[in-house]
């Protein structure tokens, strides 16, 4: 009846269910492939789309590769529908890096909706564009960052925060400027979400720039309270760095009390003041605190470095330092936050910096935290028991928290123990001694073995308690011994054994003492049945077979008894059982002597022919090492021989030595910081980094002026007409009000407004990408052909406004530089790699024979083995194989006509390559990507190496040679969003300059850069104009112009560069690119700054 | 920061995956975890030989998050606890089977919640405007139509605001605010029958419909009973420092305002005295169970469970009010509802242990489950809620409920 009933409710569930799963998305989990998904992502309904999307990422719920569906996805990025924009996002984060080529197609949807009046579609697009991380894009992504760190929405601002450590984690060193300047922007934000974020990306990007930070430190100190709760939780931490690293520890603090504790009243009425303050593991956990893992290694192993060595300069004190106040006081209520990891940071600060008699407080914050879920209680709890070791006091009252309640997880159960036997006191440890005895009844065996062994470490703990706990374990090992008998209870003989050793750890205190429970404990060995019990018994007999005066009495009868019942022992007890004999051999009194040899001698005789082999072993080592006790009739004879008394003396040492107390702290003398994840895990995780030294950073005063207060004074000395009337200030919000947003930064008209809100952003004068549209400037430049006869009067906010002061230029030409041009070669193969083969590469400036989109580049074989090598050849890897239609689709798009020429029009091949003989071979290379290396397959001796042919962005375009006139006229055209400036510093002229005295310092500078120029990119140099009105040092001002095409789009791209500085010095240039394909130009701008900072031979 | 977050159903399959970084995680990790043993595989922090993981349990599913580098253990654990409270709480509890139904909610909730491992907008009132729940009218909708999208269009407004956690100008006809004190009387009888530890944790409750911006003052009329306390962020700290004040700018529906904790009590509102002995091989039981102190309201839903312990082989309960129920895991439950005014509920019966054993060596420890409603056993009592401006038809109510939270009793 009740199963017809059970089935008849089973079915009703099952049809309840049917119907709560009707209008979900159940269907499309359970099948998603059961109708075509590729058709629907092409429909024109958006519904339809939404279906396939989710469709797709049941398939990636499940695991399944669906990353072939990318081209047709990404399509839909141009969706309105915000639903299907979503899903379309959470799909291409999920596949972007497997799919770099497809993944670029969208960019340009980004950037549209970056400028959107909506901050959420703005928000989504800049997460998007930054989670997908290509290294192609990460010039545009870091530019949008820099435009949505001003956003006037606070979450698009959050969300630009965000997205600094995504591109950090790109590692591309010659941004890491921008994004550090990025997060010290964010940080000064004035909202406290933003502030949050902020504080996330500095852990995570630069966590040792403590200048950002000291900027701000009152400020973030305040906003602290408001931060949202995760911010909180990274904030108080690099907060606390700070202060540690600007003004070292606090003397009053725990971390530095070694001494002079008692003074402090710390210990209130607490009976008993030794155990209430380990100092010296105080001192060491302070010193794990603040070194990290290297000095911990190089550090010896020993505990005595005790005195910790704190200079007392690099200390502080609370009373008279503002900052450690501050932070005090401002982390204190947090110990009243929801979040149990908030909790658990703001207590790690006060344990760390606050004075001695404040660490109290985050006791109780700490227990609260206790009754929040298992998880958080189990890693609370393991950050307690580091507390409690160093400053057992602190949680003694408190014991009752550490009671266990029967729903708590083995884990908790077993920590709460260890923390129980830790903080028992004189006048607590008897309320603790009748909870243990609950829970040795407790059903969980493992759990009662636990706490057998936690009364073992009170006992030891607490000297004047044992007699109760020796009673104690000794009834539990008589009533387990029964209980024993049944070897179907599980972990119950874990109990027994661990009665054993709790007893054992007791006794090892005073064995005198406690002669006569030794005594019991041999009593009772022939109702304790379980081996390891047994055995730890039995190895008790032989360590304290001298002791006192009743044991060595009952010698004779234990041996006795132990001989009988050697036969039916485990090999575990026998091996016990032998040891001993041998010990109590040794230590035989004269009248009991004869009657032990005999008796050690028929153990041995039996273990000789055990089954064991251990335990055969074991005997016959004994046997031969105790053979002259074994022969001899007397115990004590005088006239042993000499070899006789050399085993003696081993036999001494290895039988007879006392035992070394064993000390807990050894086993666990490396602490983490509270609340890492290193301390819960007890290694170093990768990234844990200890306290920064104390005082390690030297604050300096005059940074404390921001950098956009600092900008705009410069700003305003240099340029009288912009008055200082504008309000520019980064803690108003007053900028950021949406009718000054108009959505529009990245089309090519944006009005006045934001332009003053660019310019006054520090951003755009350091860092390299500039996206302002400048009405201003762009005036100044299609004046620029009348700076020969003009003044010009207009004010310029970019770095070339330096050529303001100017009043006119001449026109200089440069002798012929081409022949000096020496082309840069990379090595295609290591002659270590190739057996021998060498080969080095170098661009060529010569136009392809076979289409504009190919390279021509110039291919050294040189043979530097012994033997010659044949057949030498190089041929595309992708020839081989069917070529990928997606990528042939990508890169067809641009060039449609080209679609079907080879990547690589071969060379001929080199039949022979004698020792010493080089060859060279000219090949003709279409690179698919202007960043991705093009992979070959090197043909030598009939073997096949792959190797990797490295585009030179510098060869990806060809000389465009168009007049001054037309290149300032295609420069207009091209301004905003296309315009690009880097800075970088020039060296090379220094060299020149100084050896060739008779040359123009000025035409020296001039070929020096262009011979840079030419050298590394195939360029046509348009003009070099020089200011007339400089004096013979100043080289500012000096501006050279270059043009090109871009190899595969013939879109123009123009160079400019203009020279700031002395002649004889180092000289910064800054380097302005304008094309309309933003990425390809921002790379190419990045390289060039990298190749005129590098200082080559060439210009020598 | 977090690198990636799977859900496993309760048995090991992995219901969905969300890689957060570009340092991707394979999911074999995940079987890698499920085949551990289960003392390891129960560690909140687990070192994996490729990952640190971090796991939360929540109604049989595993939510299992991932790291390569250190980051505080707690935030990952709080948060994978609130990506919890949020699904259960939008899809009306937690199974395998809601949440492979929902996974698209699931899915767009997770990307709300974490950008690149950091947590983005985890505030629920903020994310309901984000992501609309499912309900019956957009499962509705989305049978007839087709079509329902349940991804907003607009940036809620509270995303931007210094009050993260309240939508920036809601309006209501009539003004509602509810206090509810919530709590749970912790307590442990040892073996003796003593009361060893007896305290409560309590939550305040809220539901608050305003109307505008409300500045809202509480205040306790024994406030030194509170051992320690924990607040929502939108209580200020000061003049709670100052004056034992609550003061605050609530958020729009149900929220915790805070949570506290009464210790040292003196009395639980129930007595259960288990008595039992074992000879030869049966054992007999016998458990009474009374009110010790009448709080003044009624005791409801009065609930003992218990372990049998292994080496009990069968067991004959039965009780003289209530059912007794044993589960083939040997959990063992007497519901006895409300006391009977004219008897003691007493559960009796016999144990018989396992071939061999004489008497019973261990004790199970018995779980107490009671609820009265009315009333708040701390003795916490609230003075008055003082609104700033008060809005036009206000209502304010204050209620209080007690029930049992980890109330042991051993034997």
């Amino acid at each position: 009846m009740f199963n017809q009933f059970g089935s008849t409710a089973e079915t009703l569930s099952k049809a309840s269910a049917a119907v709560l799963r009707i209008g979900t998305d159940a269907h499309l989990y359970d099948d998603p492939e059961d109708v075509s998904i590729a058709p629907l992502l092409d429909s024109k309904f958006e519904s339809e789309k939404c279906e396939a999307l989710k469709r797709l990422l049941a398939l990636i719920a499940q695991g399944f590769d669906v990353s072939n569906f990318f081209p047709q996805v990404v399509k839909n990025v141009a969706s309105q529908s915000s639903e299907v924009k979503k899903l379309v996002y959470l799909y291409l984060l999920h596949y972007a890096e497997k799919r770099p080529n497809e993944a670029l197609l969208s960019i340009n949807y980004f950037q549209k909706d970056l400028g959107d009046p909506n901050p959420l579609v703005r928000a989504w697009a800049l997460r998007t564009m930054a989670g997908i991380r290509l290294h192609v894009i990460a010039p545009l992504a870091l530019a949008a960052v820099g435009k949505c760190a001003r956003d006037p929405a606070v979450y698009v601002r959050k969300c630009a925060a965000n997205a600094l450590p995504k591109l950090h984690d790109l590692r591309l060193d010659e941004h890491a400027p921008a994004i550090e300047e990025l997060v010290g922007i964010l940080l000064n934000d004035h909202s406290p979400g933003v502030v949050g974020a902020a504080a996330a990306a500095f852990t995570s990007i630069c966590p040792n720039n403590f200048e950002l930070i000291g900027k701000n430190y009152k400020k973030l100190c305040q906003i602290l309270p408001d931060v949202e709760e995760w911010g909180q939780i990274l904030l108080i931490g690099t907060l606390l760095r700070y202060v540690v690293a600007r003004h070292g520890l606090v003397r009053e603090s725990l971390m530095l009390s070694l001494h002079g504790l008692e003074s402090n009243g710390f210990y209130e009425k607490d009976g008993d003041k030794s155990d209430s303050f380990d100092a010296n593991l105080v001192s060491l956990v302070s010193k794990c605190y603040i070194e990290g893992p290297d000095e911990y290694l190089s550090r010896s192993n020993c505990v005595d470095t005790v005195a910790a060595s704190f200079d007392s300069k690099e200390t502080t004190s609370v009373g008279d330092n503002e900052d450690v106040k501050i932070l005090l006081q401002c982390t204190s209520p947090l110990l009243w936050s929801n979040n149990s990891a908030v909790v658990l940071a703001a207590a790690g600060v006060q344990w760390i910096m606050a004075p001695l008699e404040d660490v109290k407080k985050i006791v109780k914050p700490l227990l609260f935290l206790l009754r929040s879920s298992t998880a958080s209680k189990y890693v609370v709890l393991c950050n307690i028991l580091v507390f409690a070791k160093a400053v057992p006091s602190l949680f003694a009252p408190h014991f009752e928290d550490f009671f266990i309640c029967s729903s708590d997880a083995y884990q908790v159960k077993a920590h709460k123990l260890e923390m129980l036997s830790l903080i028992a006191t004189t006048s607590s440890i008897s309320s603790i001694l009748r909870e243990f005895e609950d829970y040795i009844k407790d059903p969980d065996r493992i759990f009662a073995a636990d706490t057998v062994a936690a009364i073992g470490l009170c006992a030891k703990r607490l000297p004047k308690i044992p007699t109760t706990c020796l009673n104690g374990l000794l009834a539990l090992v008589r009533q387990e011994s029964f209980a024993g008998d049944l070897e179907s209870v599980e972990g119950e003989a874990g109990v027994l054994v661990q009665a054993v050793m709790s007893i054992q750890t007791i006794i090892e205190r005073d064995p005198l003492s406690h002669e006569k429970v030794i005594i019991q404990l041999f009593r009772s060995l022939d109702s304790v049945k379980v081996a390891a019990a047994r055995a730890t018994i039995i190895w008790m007999v032989g360590v304290y077979c001298s002791l006192g005066h009743i044991i060595p009495r009952m010698l004779t009868t234990i041996t006795k008894y132990l001989a009988w019942s050697f036969k039916s022992e485990a090999s575990e007890t026998k091996l016990q059982i032998l040891n001993t004999a041998a010990k109590v051999l040794i230590s035989a009194e004269v009248e009991d002597f004869q009657m032990l040899r005999r008796i050690v001698l028929y153990v041995f005789e039996l273990g000789e022919c055990d089954l064991n082999y251990d335990v055969r072993d074991r005997t016959r080592f004994l046997k031969k090492m105790l053979s002259y006790k074994l022969a001899c009739h007397e115990p004590a004879e005088d006239s042993v021989a000499s070899q006789e008394s050399i085993a003696a003396q081993v036999v001494e040492h290895v039988f007879g030595r006392k035992l070394n107390p064993f000390s807990p702290l050894n086993l666990h003398n490396r602490f983490y910081l509270p609340g890492s994840l290193s301390q819960i895990v007890l290694h170093a995780a990768p990234g844990y980094e200890p306290l920064p030294k104390p005082c390690s950073f030297v604050f300096e005063e005059h940074d404390q002026l921001s950098d956009s207060d600092r900008q705009r004074e410069a700003r305003n000395d240099l340029n009288g007409s912009q008055e200082s009337s504008e309000t520019v200030d980064e803690d108003g919000s007053s900028e950021y009000d949406s009718e000054s947003y108009n959505g529009s930064e990245f089309s090519s008209d944006g009005d006045e407004r934001n332009d003053a809100n660019d310019a006054a952003d520090p951003l755009i004068q350091i860092s390299d990408v500039a996206v302002s549209t400048d009405p201003e400037e762009l005036r100044s430049k299609m004046a620029l052909d009348l700076w020969l006869d003009e003044e010009s009067s207009t004010s310029n906010q970019t770095p070339s406004a330096l050529d303001r002061n100017q009043s006119s230029y001449a026109k200089i030409s440069i002798g012929d530089v081409g022949s000096r041009v020496k082309p840069k070669s990379y090595t295609l193969l290591d002659p270590g790699n190739g057996s021998g083969l060498k080969i080095d590469y170098t661009f060529l400036s010569e136009v392809s024979t076979a289409s504009p989109l190919h390279v021509c580049v110039e291919v050294l074989f040189q043979n530097s083995s012994k033997e010659p090598i044949v057949e030498v050849n190089l041929e595309d890897e992708e020839a081989m194989k069917v070529s990928d239609s997606a990528e042939q689709t990508l890169v067809g798009k641009a060039n449609a006509s080209y679609n079907n020429v080879p990547t690589l029009i071969p060379m001929e091949e080199l039949s022979c390559l004698e020792p010493g003989q080089s060859a060279k071979r000219l090949i003709q290379v279409r690179f698919h990507h202007h960043l991705l290396p093009m992979r070959l397959n090197l043909h030598y001796n009939g073997k096949k190496v792959p190797v990797k042919l490295r585009p030179d962005l510098g060869y990806l375009v060809i000389p465009y040679s168009i007049t001054v006139e037309e290149f300032l006229a295609t420069e207009s055209r091209l301004p905003g969003m296309f315009e690009y400036s880097r800075r970088c510093a020039f060296t090379d002229h220094v060299k020149d300059t100084r050896m060739e005295n008779g040359k123009d310092k000025f035409l020296s500078i001039c070929e020096s850069i262009t011979l840079k120029v030419l050298s590394n990119s195939n360029l046509h140099l348009v003009s070099v104009d020089l200011p007339v009105a400089n004096t013979l040092e100043d080289a500012t001002g000096l501006r050279l112009r270059f043009s090109s095409k871009i190899l595969s789009s013939e879109i123009p791209l123009l160079i400019s560069i203009t020279v700031e500085g002395k002649c004889n010095e180092d000289l910064n240039l800054t380097v302005k690119i304008n094309c309309e394909e933003t990425v390809f130009g921002l790379n190419l701008l990045n390289r060039i700054a990298n190749f005129m900072v590098e200082t080559s031979s060439s210009a020598s | 920061m977090l690198q990636c977050i799977f859900l496993l159903s309760d048995s090991g399959e992995v219901m969905l995956e969300k890689q957060l970084t570009g340092h991707r995680v394979d999911r074999s990790i995940c079987a890698w975890f499920w085949d551990q043993p289960d003392s390891f595989k129960s560690l909140p922090v687990i070192a994996s030989p490729t990952h640190y993981l971090f796991q939360i349990v929540r109604d049989g599913i595993t939510f299992l998050a991932c790291t390569q580098v250190e980051m505080p253990p707690l935030m990952g654990i709080e948060f994978l606890c609130r990506v919890a409270d949020v699904l259960s709480d939008y899809l009306g509890g937690l199974n395998e089977d809601l949440v492979k139904d929902n996974f698209i909610i699931v899915y767009e909730l997770l990307d709300e919640m974490i950008d690149n491992g950091f947590p983005l907008t985890t505030e629920p009132n903020i994310l309901r405007e984000m992501i609309a729940p499912p309900n019956l009218v957009t499962k509705m909708l989305s049978v007839v139509t087709g079509n329902a999208s349940n991804v907003s269009d607009t940036l809620p407004s509270g995303a931007g605001s210094c009050v993260p956690w309240r939508p920036t100008d809601p309006k209501y006809s009539s003004n509602e605010v509810y206090v509810d004190l919530v709590e749970e009387m912790d307590a442990i009888v040892n073996r003796d029958g003593e009361l060893v530890k007896c305290e409560v944790y309590g939550e305040v409750q809220m539901s608050s419909q305003l109307t505008g911006f409300p500045d809202l003052t509480l205040s306790f009329a024994n406030p030194s009973v509170l051992e320690d306390m924990r607040f929502h962020p939108c209580v200020r700290f000061r003049p709670w420092e100052s004056h034992q004040l609550l003061s605050f700018v609530p958020p729009d529906g149900q929220f915790k305002l805070m949570s506290y904790m009464v210790k040292k009590l003196k009395n639980t509102p129930l007595y259960v005295k288990p008595q039992i002995t074992s000879d030869s091989g049966t054992c007999r039981v016998s458990v009474l169970v009374g009110i010790r102190s009448d709080p003044g309201k009624t005791i409801e839903s009065i609930t003992l469970s218990f372990q049998l312990p292994h080496c009990v082989s069968s067991a004959d309960l039965s009780s003289n009010h209530g059912t007794v129920t044993i589960l083939s895991n040997k959990t063992c439950t007497w519901t006895i509802g409300r006391i009977p005014s004219d008897k003691t509920p007493c559960l009796s019966g016999t144990l018989a242990l396992e071939t061999g054993l004489e008497r019973l060596h261990v004790y199970p420890t018995f779980k107490v489950g009671f609820k009265i409603m009315g009333i708040a056993l701390s003795g916490l009592r609230i003075q008055k809620l003082d609104l700033q401006t008060i809005p036009p038809r206000l209502y304010k109510g204050f209620r209080a409920q007690t029930r049992a939270g980890d109330f042991d009793v051993r034997l």
